[in-house]
């Protein structure tokens, strides 16, 4: 980055606010900030080849550790993606039980982010309000699966679990009593006149940025970018899922956009619970040789996942690419540049709900 | 001044200091519904490794023999296991259980199937036998190959035939890949090919 001025403000790598560890070098004049840019590589993984040369058994549960937050989402894609080489159908069922698993694991990632922004702009009692809901949804994600982080609920051609009515019941219950409080905070969110002064009209980037960088996820519906994988799913076509779209491009739109859909989420899964077919949860099929690419939208963002298999289904090649590295970037370039206090620098950044363990896998 | 007042008038009620002086949280219950790491239940083993061949984290469980003769039983070490509940799903004689996995595979009908193939790469084996020699259902099979290295049986699974290592009973491969650790230039893969599976509903 060309020196404009002679105060360069690095925040991180280790940093109160950051979850994960990466670097924002700040150019400054006074408070205001002139030009920002991201450093990563503070913890690079490699899982990519580690997958190498292994079956989907194998791949499967390293594919949900590429990301802590969002597990089920990796899962899931990696799975699709599997099953488009090989031509594996999934039953219906099977197919919405899916969907059922991945909204709760959005719900909870959506609030989690929620959480890191009132946190960023110290606004506490509202964060750990938010958490305690998560709590619920984490426990709902373990009731239906088994676990509550890495779930592995998604194998080829189904699903490993078959929820009975009971358990339906109960999701259905715990969902109530989220909704009330989700909808009660967001409320207070809204009509926060303080929360409205650290948030409102910070970290603009309107939409001829964000189609520039490649935005995606929230941050790029939150600048009325109509864009959103879930569309093209066949499984949410059948739920008639419509993406949310809000105009400001602000990290007040961004945060309350995720909050509007974490509404969308639960209308969502109480659709599929009312509507869920009867039937078999597992197709069989096994994985064979193919060479594709698959995306689906996870809570950041897009998700894209290219895979090679040879003849029994071992993962030749794979390569991951994840949403989080186009937000940072139009953090970097568009939200962080232009707000006039360094304490809103990290405050943009955790608006578009960066995450660094996706990002460097 | 009459807020402060009312407090101290709310906190000196005697319920308000027992429950303040004496109150506990509830302790920490993990629930039966969680995926836990695989116990024992008193199912006899089988020794049929199928745990092993499906775990996905190195080194997370072992089915040794016991200092009972003729007993053998699978070992979980907490350290490597990542609480998946494959081993509990493939077992074919419900040695091992966590959580709600076998209740729910019992009700659903659904298990998971195995299958072995042994891929031979022509070009870069060199047929030198230790792949047939290590492999511990040929030694089972045909005693000669432990003792002499040759065999000249065609009810093994793999042996050296004009030259090359020639797979003649896939179906008989345990999985084991202990092929593919003795061979020193890489070229025999063993491909652990799993599917998941249901069972037809009865109605």
């Amino acid at each position: 980055m060309k020196k404009t001025v002679d105060v360069s403000i690095p925040l991180g790598p280790v940093h109160p606010i950051f979850k994960e560890p990466c670097r924002i070098k700040c150019e400054t004049f006074g408070e205001q900030i002139l030009a920002a840019e991201v450093e990563l590589g503070y913890m690079k993984k490699g899982i990519e080849r580690i997958m190498v040369g292994r079956p989907w058994q194998e791949v499967m549960f390293l594919a949900e550790r590429v990301c802590g937050i969002c597990s089920v989402i990796h899962n899931f894609v990696f799975i699709e993606t599997m099953e488009k080489i090989s031509g594996v159908t999934v039953p219906d069922r099977a197919a919405y039980l899916r969907v059922l698993a991945n909204e709760l694991d959005r719900i909870q990632s959506h609030l989690i982010a929620n959480f890191s922004y009132c946190y960023t702009i110290e606004h506490e009692t509202i964060g750990m309000y938010l958490l305690n809901i998560r709590e619920t949804v984490m426990d709902m994600l373990e009731y239906l699966t088994g676990a509550r982080v890495t779930c592995a609920y998604i194998i080829p051609g189904g699903v490993r679990f078959d929820p009975d009515s009971e358990d339906l019941a109960r999701i259905i219950h715990a969902l109530d009593s989220v909704e009330q409080e989700t909808r009660r905070y967001m409320g207070m969110f809204e009509s926060g006149p303080l929360i409205g002064l650290r948030s409102r009209g910070i970290g603009i980037m309107t939409r001829e940025q964000a189609e520039l960088i490649h935005a995606v996820g929230p941050t790029a519906r939150a600048c009325g970018i109509t864009a959103d994988c879930r569309s093209d799913h066949p499984t949410y076509q059948k739920l008639n899922f419509v993406p949310l779209v809000r105009t400001e491009g602000d990290n007040y739109a961004r945060v309350m956009l995720r909050f509007q859909e974490i509404m969308q989420s639960i209308g969502m899964i109480r659709t599929i619970i009312l509507t869920l077919p009867e039937g078999k949860i597992r197709g069989g099929g096994t994985i064979g040789r193919g060479q594709t690419t698959h995306k689906g939208e996870a809570p950041r963002g897009e998700l894209t996942y290219r895979i090679k298999s040879d003849t029994h289904g071992r993962v030749q090649e794979i390569s991951i690419q994840t949403p989080s590295i186009m937000n940072i970037e139009a953090c970097a370039r568009y939200m962080i540049p232009g707000v006039t206090s360094v304490a809103d620098v990290t405050s943009a950044y955790i608006s578009s709900d960066p995450c660094i363990a996706c990002t460097e896998r | 001044m009459r807020s402060i007042i009312s407090y101290i008038r709310h906190m000196a009620r005697p319920e308000w200091l027992k429950k303040f002086f004496f109150a506990k949280t509830a302790p920490l219950t993990t629930p039966a519904h969680f995926r836990d790491f695989p116990h024992l239940t008193d199912k006899e083993c089988t020794h049929c490794f199928q745990c092993m061949m499906i775990c996905p984290a190195p080194g997370a469980i072992e089915v040794i023999r016991t200092e009972k003769p003729g007993e053998w039983k699978p070992v979980i070490y907490p350290g490597h296991c990542i609480r998946c509940g494959l081993c509990v799903e493939i077992c074919p004689e419900l040695v091992l259980d966590a959580g709600r996995v076998h209740t729910k595979n019992a009700q659903d009908g659904t298990y998971m199937q195995f299958q072995f193939h042994i891929t031979v790469n022509p070009v870069t084996c060199m047929g030198c036998g230790s792949c047939t020699v290590a492999c511990p259902v040929n030694k089972e099979i045909d005693p000669q190959l432990a003792a002499k290295g040759t065999s000249t049986s065609d009810e093994v699974i793999m042996r050296v035939y004009k030259g090359i290592n020639t797979v003649f009973h896939e179906d008989k491969c345990t999985g084991c890949k202990t092929c593919e650790e003795q061979c020193p230039t890489r070229s025999i893969l063993v491909a652990r090919v799993l599917e998941p599976l249901q069972l037809e509903e009865e109605k």
